[in-house]
Formats: structure tokens, sequence, C-alpha cells
């Protein structure tokens, strides 16, 4: 049991970071990104050509790798998201999910069904954490996310810049006024989240394999779940949701993941923690804008 | 027009202040949504009798164009076609609860899926016709809408967004996969009815049935209850201001999707003659959604059109497989960024043409800009 609570710690820390993105662009865009997690499977494919193909250096494959999706990232604000700024908003919800399609096809093309993998950033045994091995890539996963929380809950409420998002997503006519462009806003609010989502993509490229639409397919739904547990504009709720989906994942595998009668066991118990949440506490469990 | 309102979470009865602009908006909004629509007032003269002939005579054209289309394709392409048709009877569903009611469903599988089984069950284990299994289809798909709207009636937006997805995925990984009813991961067996087995006939079948439901919708928007469903979608709160029992015909759209739903369900489990739960996967609900905004929500010739593209474009550009999906999600993109009202807003001066008026450039229809504004996922 121990073994599935402490994966499930670090798959959660995987959905709170592509939870935080979600939440970002939500605050912007009032939008449910379907792209988010494709961001982060593009960066993985990114890194995967850099570092396997083009024989880089880790770092510099990953760093040149999230830039890369950075580009992406603004390219579909310019390109889709501001064409739609005052459509209705299931409108722009299903050109984000057009992009994720567009994206999931262009890997289809370009790097063909198989699946790839990339070697660890990190080699060397294990750590011993509760009597679970855990590979230092998963540690490392865990060490970034916290990083980036504290980091991001520095930014959002102590830099100008961050409380210029804020101020966009709040009230954006009185943010206009106040000398705030909220369209560069929105640029960098889309630029943000690709990074988010392309770190969440090149850390959690060496763990597994690599295939079109892999975080898409595994971990969009969860990070959905893990930002409206979090309260969908809180980003440290992202990340405790992140979390507590992860645990619950973890503990539904561990008791239900050989049950034969319902399939997919754990997820179904990731949907009942958030029907849950929202019949008890609707605006999650942080419901407070930070 | 999107109007922004805070604390949608509170109850109506919390809310008291003196209207401000934007609430008058809402109102005179709403209003015209409620009220019978009133006629346009025509500044110019009206087509020639000649011109009448040639809109009549074009529009009878294309309606017998389609109606005869399988009489000139082989048998392949006479299922492709009965497979349009049966995404066109989904899309109407799906237009009446994203369209018209504004509420977001990405969970539509569910109703679809819970039809099928249900006419199935029907046919191959009470051994009882095909047209009981269609109506139980029907009358399940309503039931399992009818529970949705429930929630929906306590959460709007994002929220209900993400419970419609969860609905929809433990529909299809838990209830569809019960032996005794479904078949379990073998599937159901769906014959097609006596007389309707020939591919031709089956599409001729789907041909009535969709008309009938057309109707329905037809007579839907132009009722007490479309123009009901219309003012919920501009503005809860005003609505039940104008005395519209807000509770009631929210639950009324869900159930008529339902029924639409779950008979689009019982003609594609009867069309492919047997049904599993995996083709009741999320994708097929984003299919479904993207098919019916690609369309231009709100808009019955745009839905059909949108509908039978996205499920006649994979099977169509099959030699060109490899690129299919890049060229359909492409565009979806195009179409979505240079008209955010879909296939409607592109084709809407034909079809004002149609109806009476010269032929003239794009703008934005009224169905069409209004168009899910209320939806905020």
């Amino acid at each position: 049991m121990k073994q599935f609570l402490v994966l499930g710690v670090i798959n959660g820390a995987v959905y709170g970071l592509l939870a935080t993105g979600l939440v970002l662009v939500y605050k912007g865009a009032r939008v449910f990104n379907f792209a988010q997690a494709e961001f982060g499977t593009v960066a993985a494919f990114f890194a995967y050509w850099l570092i396997e193909k083009q024989h880089l250096p880790y770092w510099a494959g990953d760093l040149l790798a999230i830039l890369g999706i950075a580009i992406v990232g603004f390219l579909v604000e310019r390109l889709i998201v501001r064409p739609l700024f005052t459509a209705p908003r299931v409108t722009l919800l299903v050109a984000t999910a057009g992009v994720a399609l567009v994206l999931i096809q262009l890997q289809f093309i370009i790097v063909g069904a198989n699946a790839v993998q990339i070697g660890p950033a990190l080699r060397g045994i294990g750590v011993n954490i509760l009597d679970v091995v855990v590979s230092p890539q998963r540690l490392l996963i865990f060490g970034v996310l916290v990083i980036l929380g504290l980091g991001m809950g520095y930014f959002f409420s102590r830099t100008d810049l961050g409380l210029a998002v804020l101020a966009t997503s709040q009230e954006p006519v009185a943010t206009e006024l106040a000398g705030i462009g909220t369209r560069r806003m929105s640029s960098f609010i889309w630029t943000f989240a690709a990074v988010l989502g392309g770190i969440a993509g090149v850390l959690l490229a060496p763990t597994g394999a690599l295939f079109p639409g892999f975080m898409t397919i595994t971990d969009l739904l969860p990070a959905f779940t893990a930002a409206v547990v979090g309260g969908i504009t809180s980003l440290p709720g992202a990340f405790l949701g992140g979390l507590l989906i992860g645990i619950t994942q973890g503990l539904g595998e561990f008791y239900f993941g050989s049950s034969t009668i319902v399939r997919g066991a754990a997820n179904l118990l990731v949907f009942a923690v958030l029907v849950l949440v929202l019949l008890v506490r609707p605006k999650g469990l942080i419901g407070r804008e930070a | 027009m999107a109007v922004r309102k805070k604390n949608r979470s509170k109850p109506a009865t919390e809310i008291v202040s003196v209207p401000d602009v934007e609430e008058v908006d809402a109102i005179e909004e709403v209003r015209e949504a409620f009220e019978a629509p009133m006629l346009p007032v025509r500044a110019e003269p009206g087509p020639t009798f000649a011109g009448w002939v040639a809109r009549r005579g074009l529009l009878a054209a294309i309606i017998f164009g389609v109606l005869l289309a399988p009489q000139f394709v082989d048998n392949v392409r006479e299922n492709m076609i009965s497979f349009a048709l049966v995404y066109v009877v989904i899309g109407l569903s799906i237009n009446i609860l994203i369209g018209y009611a504004g509420q977001i469903s990405l969970g539509h599988q569910a109703f679809v899926g819970v039809g099928a089984f249900t006419s199935a069950y029907i046919v191959s284990n009470s051994h009882l016709s095909f047209w009981i299994g269609l109506a139980l289809a029907g009358l399940t798909g309503a039931g399992a809408a009818l529970l949705l709207g429930l929630v929906a009636l306590r959460l709007r937006g994002l929220y209900l967004a993400l419970i419609t997805l969860a609905y929809g995925f433990v529909a299809q990984n838990s209830i569809f996969n019960i032996p005794a009813l479904t078949g379990g991961g073998a599937g159901a067996e769906a014959p097609r009815p006596a007389g309707f087995t020939g591919n031709m006939a089956f599409v001729y079948l789907c041909f009535i049935i969709l008309a009938v439901l057309m109707y329905v919708d037809w007579r839907l928007v132009r009722s007490k209850v479309g123009r009901a469903i219309f003012a919920i979608r501009e503005n809860e709160l005003a609505a039940a201001s104008f005395g519209i029992n807000v509770t009631a015909y929210k639950l009324i759209a869900f159930v008529i999707s339902g029924v639409f739903a779950g008979i689009g369900g019982s003609l594609f489990a009867h069309r492919s003659t047997v049904v599993v739960s995996a083709d009741f996967n999320f994708a097929l609900a984003l299919t479904f959604v993207l098919m019916v905004v690609v369309g231009g929500l709100g808009s019955r010739v745009g839905v059909f059109i949108g509908s039978a593209f996205f499920a006649l474009f994979p099977l169509i550009f099959n030699r060109f497989s490899k690129y299919t999906g890049l060229i359909g999600a492409l565009l979806l993109l195009l179409t979505l960024t240079t008209f955010p009202g879909g296939i409607a807003q592109q084709i809407a001066p034909i079809l004002r043409w149609f109806g009476g008026a010269p032929l003239r450039g794009h703008g934005k229809s009224q169905v069409i800009q209004s168009g899910g504004a209320g939806v905020r996922p």
C-alpha cells in the first residue's frame, strides 16, 4: 500500500503541474484548456528529438524543449485565442480541443504511432522512502513541483507582472484603464501555461514510453479534476488538488486495481472525489482567488 | 451578448439590487427571445415571382438531391450515408442542449449509449420489435438526460462540463460493461428490423426518422417552450422574472435532448448491428460537441452539415488516412477563427436568400450570435 501511496503522490505532482496551467488559463480566458496536456506531450517529443537524436546534454535538451513549447503556446494565443476573444466560451473550448487534436495528429505524422523512450536524467539507484524505492527521476519531478509552487506563489503575490495577470483575470476593463494591456497579458498567460505544461512533459518523459497524445490520454482528466477540486481559480489549490487526486488514484489502484467487476476503478474513484467535492464544497477546497 | 454576472453560485433570492444598465440589456434580450418573434419590417420589396420560383426550385432540388443520393452510390457508401444521418440525429440532440438551452454537455455519448443498449436489449433479449426498442431507447435516453438535468439545476458552466464528462466516463466504463444488460466487452447484438436489413432500406429508415425529429425540432423552436428555453439561455434571472419556470424548462430541454439522443443511439446500434461499450468513449463525445460547434450552435441547417461532415470526412478521405485527422482538425480551427458561428455563419447569406432576401455578403444572424452565449465552460 505504501508503494501505491508514494507513487500516487508523485503522479499527483504531475497532475498538480498540469492543473496549475489549467488554472492559469482559466483565470486569463475563463476557458478550460483542452490543449494543456498536449503542451506537455509536444515538449516531451521536442526533448526526445534534441536529446536522443541530436545528442544534446540533458539539461540543454530540456531547456530548448521548454523554449520551443513556449513559442507554440505564444502562437496558439496569437492564431487561435485572440480571434476568439469575444466569442462564446464554448467556441473557445472547442478551439482548444482543436489545438490538441492538431498537435496529436502532427505527432502521428512526424513521429509515428510507435512509442519511443528517453533515458532518465538522473541515473543511479533509487532512494528509499517509507520502504518504497523511488527513482531519482520521480524525486526530481516532486522537487521541481515544490520549487515551482513556491516560485509561483511569490510571483503572483509579490511581483508587478504576477499582479497584472491576476488583475486581468478578475476585472479586464478596470485593468485596461489602469494602463495594463490585457491582450499582451493574454499572450503572456498562454505562453506561461505552455511552459508549465512543457515542464511537466519533459520531467515525465523519461519515466515511460512516449506516444502521440500520451499525456492527454493519461493525465488530462485527472488534472482537470485536480484543478476543480482545488477551486478552479486557486494556484495552491491546484497543487493540493493534484496531490489529492494522485493519492486517491494510488489508493483506488491498491484496493480495486485487480477488480474485474468495475474496470478503471481508480479513475472512477477520482470522479467520485470530484462529485463529492462539488456537492459539499462547490468552490473547491481553496475557493479563494490567489 | 455574454452577460457578465458575479456570484453566480448564490441562489437567486440573495441577489437584490437595482438593475444596472447591463441587467436592463439582459432583460430586453430575454423579452425579445420570449415574446413571439415579430415579422421583420421589410424596407425593400421582396423577390419577384420568378425569384420565388428560383428559390423554391433550388431548395427542392437540393432536398431531392440529398434524398436521392443513396440511389447513385454503391453499397458501402449507402452505409456511410446512414452513418452520417445517425450523426445528424445526435447533432440535433446536442444542439438542443448547447445551442438552445446553453447547457454544455461533454458526456453525450452516455445518452446515446443508453439508447443503443436499450434498443439492442429489447430486440435481441426480449425479442420485441425494433419500433418498441426505438421508443424505449428514446425513453431511457430521456431518463438518463433527466438525471443529468437535475444536476445541471445546481451547477453551471465549468462545473457542469466536468460533471457531464464524469457522467459519460462512468457510463462507458461501468454501466455499459454490465454483462447481463450489455453483453460486457463482447457487446450486444442489434439486428436490423425486418424490411430494413438492406443498406439502402436502412438509409431511408434513417431519413424518415430524421425528418420526424427535424419537424419536432422546428416546432420546438417556434413554440412557447422553445422561446422559454432561449430566454433561459440568455439570462436565467431575467427569464425567471418574466414568469418562466426555469427549473421546468431546463429539465424539458434535457429530456427532449435525451429523447433525440436515445433515438440516435438506437439507430446507431441497429446500423452496425452490434454495439460495444468501447464505442462510447470520450473521443466520441468530443466529436459530437465539435461537429455541432463547427456546424453552428442553434442552427438546424448548420448542425446538419457539420454533423454529416464529421461523420463522412474520415470515411471519404480514407486514402489520405495519414493526413485525415490533421486536415480535419485544421479545418475546425480555420472555421472557428474566421467564422466563430461555424458553417451556419458561412452559409447565412444563402439561407437568407432562400428566405426571400437579396443575396448579400456575410453578417451575423441573430441565432448564431447569441448561440451558447450563456455557456461559460
